[in-house]
């Protein structure tokens, strides 16, 4: 696991990073995603505002990192590079060896699906749902409703919400919708759990909830989980911290007793 | 897992939608009923102008195969008016058009009607016809096969002058002859299309008129008919105009049958015009939906997001937005359909005395009604969708 700011700040061309690259898909075969000297620019008015200035990061399975930083550091833009919501102005992001910026819209949103699962802060649960339900919710579409349901039921089970299957959303304290949106992150078993500010519109115990059921999808089911935070506590939770300043990562230690699981 | 579910899980996007457009349940209401008066409007105003022609069309039920033919008049070189269709003409037409029936019809114009409360009708029209019972139906009475002591009126005549069957009208003709009739019948209303004008009509038996010792044998008009089965009405027309109009135009003949055709045509296009002021409702009501479609994606842009973050392609998106606009188009086309049928059934009844007297072309346009009705829902609904489809997650996420 490496989380490092590229030496040359976004002057490599952006062809080269790409270009030479065959050995690295198996290489970085155990890598769920990889990041090379990627930057991200906004176009917004007149102004080209680089969120990103040429990062490299990788990310392993059951691997957990918070990343940490001022508002406006680039989290967020990094976290939707990790997502596979946007791809990188230049470098590289690849997904399991294959550079995101080949695939088409449609593929993302298909890759995405399968690999990735999506946590936030305001939960962004559907109303008209239920609980199980919005559980179901990435996978309605797929025709498959009686597999779909048992691994609804199962997931909600798993997070402690065996007995609120059928409640809607407004029915839910914050805990529950929060534990419900990442019962919904995982019906498609994805191997990388995105979680933006997951514990901020909770108290601390029920952040130590989910903190606690995010050790226990890692340690049972391999998931690597990055974290946007604000909270410390969550980032002392993480196996590493990656701080963001301005685009570019300060320093990337490892605080969790456990050590990093390397890359 | 229930039966019910294993049906509509194999349609998730309808669920979704339904379950969406419930959420903001006054809009949602508003835009069914701006989609219900459009259906209504065009399906009423369809139906209902429908009515309208088929009352005015029975006026022909009775003139399947026939002409009319009327007498063309000029002005000799003396400055008198001359022309008119006499007995030896009739005899003429009868000649030239073998196969055929040949009725003259008499119209006297010097004539007083009086009823038995001794009123008189100045506007009744004094006509002789015989075999009337071929062209007619009554409505009350019955139309004797050859009559000498009874008459037979109108709708209207009888509506204006409390005439009934049975009551006694006095009849007198250019003060000369005078004398009491029985009305044996009353017609059926006939519409302002009638050949005859037969709604304002006093008949009196045929031989009567034509006996009259002051009669000039001369005829207001002549009615030709053919079994359409045997003969054509055509032929017989062009026969007629051959005799009588080669050398100078005496007569003017007319088939019922494009009459017909031209009165049906020019209804049609003035009901077209009609429907087409009732689309312009639809239109609103497209304005309405592409509206509230657009407030629901703008309102659940952040929930849109989630779902194309979660792996929902476009595709998808659109789906779901057009489903929701099109259970609106839908629910507003169940709910206008029987409104359209039931005002129509009041129409129907009203001018053909038949809640369900629905013609195939009054049903159609109920029919089109409804399809315009979801079309334009699905349509106002393309572009929020699309929209909403193009937004990247990333933006609706911040």
């Amino acid at each position: 696991m490496t989380w490092e700011t590229s030496d040359s700040e976004g002057a490599k061309p952006t062809e080269t990073a790409r270009g030479d690259r065959p050995g690295d898909a198996a290489g970085g075969g155990d890598l769920i995603l990889r990041g090379e000297d990627v930057t991200k620019e906004y176009q917004t008015g007149t102004q080209t505002v680089r969120a990103l200035k040429g990062i490299d990061f990788g990310i392993a399975p059951s691997d957990f990192v918070a990343i940490v930083g001022p508002s406006g550091s680039g989290k967020s833009t990094l976290l939707n590079l990790l997502g596979l919501l946007d791809v990188p102005t230049d470098g590289a992001v690849s997904l399991r060896g294959q550079d995101v910026s080949t695939f088409s819209d449609a593929d993302r949103t298909r890759k995405r699906k399968r690999a990735i699962g999506f946590v936030f802060q305001s939960f962004y649960l559907i109303p008209t749902l239920t609980a199980l339900e919005n559980v179901e919710m990435p996978r309605m579409l797929d025709k498959t409703p009686v597999k779909t349901r048992e691994r609804a039921k199962t997931l909600l089970r798993r997070v402690g919400l065996g007995d609120r299957l059928d409640h809607y959303p407004d029915e839910l304290s914050g805990g529950q919708k929060q534990r419900v949106a990442i019962a919904r992150s995982l019906i498609n078993d994805p191997a990388l759990l995105l979680a933006d500010e997951p514990t901020g519109n909770l108290d601390r115990d029920t952040g130590d909830e989910i903190l606690a059921l995010f050790d226990e999808l890692r340690a049972e089911e391999d998931v690597a989980i990055v974290t946007v935070t604000h909270d410390a506590y969550v980032a002392e939770e993480a196996d590493r911290v990656v701080n963001l300043v301005d685009g570019v990562i300060e320093d990337a230690g490892e605080t969790a007793a456990d050590g990093g699981h390397g890359a | 897992m229930s039966w019910l579910r294993r049906v509509t899980a194999r349609f998730p996007t309808v669920v979704l939608a339904r379950r969406n457009l419930s959420r903001a349940s006054a809009r949602t209401t508003l835009a069914v009923v701006a989609i219900v008066i459009g259906v209504v409007a065009i399906g009423t105003i369809g139906a209902g102008g429908e009515a309208f022609k088929q009352d005015q069309m029975e006026a022909y039920e009775g003139f399947g195969g026939t002409a009319t033919v009327s007498p063309v008049y000029y002005q000799n070189d003396d400055g008198d008016i001359v022309g008119g269709i006499s007995d030896k003409d009739v005899s003429r037409m009868r000649q030239v058009t073998s196969g055929a029936t040949v009725h003259p019809v008499i119209q006297r114009w010097d004539t007083v009607v009086r009823t038995s409360s001794g009123e008189t009708s100045p506007s009744a029209q004094v006509k002789g016809l015989a075999a009337l019972g071929t062209f007619y139906e009554a409505q009350s009475g019955s139309i004797p096969d050859s009559w000498r002591q009874q008459v037979v009126v109108g709708s209207r005549f009888a509506d204006n002058n409390d005439v009934e069957t049975g009551d006694q009208l006095t009849v007198t003709i250019n003060g000369s002859f005078e004398r009491t009739f029985r009305v044996a019948a009353v017609l059926e209303p006939q519409g302002f299309a009638d050949q005859l004008q037969a709604d304002r009509s006093v008949f009196l038996p045929f031989d009567r008129l034509s006996q009259l010792e002051d009669s000039e044998s001369e005829y207001g008009s002549v009615i030709v008919r053919v079994d359409p089965q045997t003969a054509s009405i055509d032929e017989a027309a062009e026969s007629l105009e051959t005799e009588f109009n080669t050398r100078r135009r005496t007569i003017a003949v007319s088939e019922v049958q494009e009459q017909r055709e031209r009165f049906g045509q020019t209804f049609e296009m003035i009901n077209q015009f009609l429907i087409g002021v009732g689309s312009i409702s639809l239109l609103v009501a497209a304005v309405t939906i592409a509206n509230t479609m657009l407030m629901t994606a703008i309102e659940r842009e952040r929930e849109i997001g989630v779902m194309r973050a979660v792996g929902y392609p476009k595709r998808a998106v659109v789906s779901l937005l057009l489903a929701e606009a099109t259970i609106l188009g839908l629910v507003g086309a169940a709910i206008g359909v029987p409104l359209a049928l039931g005002i129509g059934m009041g129409l129907n009844q009203f001018l053909v005395g038949d809640p369900l007297a629905f013609t195939a072309a009054g049903l159609r346009y109920v029919g089109l009604g409804a399809l315009f009705g979801v079309l334009t829902s699905l349509f106002a609904g393309v572009y929020p969708a699309w929209k909403s489809a193009n937004k990247r997650p990333v933006e609706a996420l911040e």
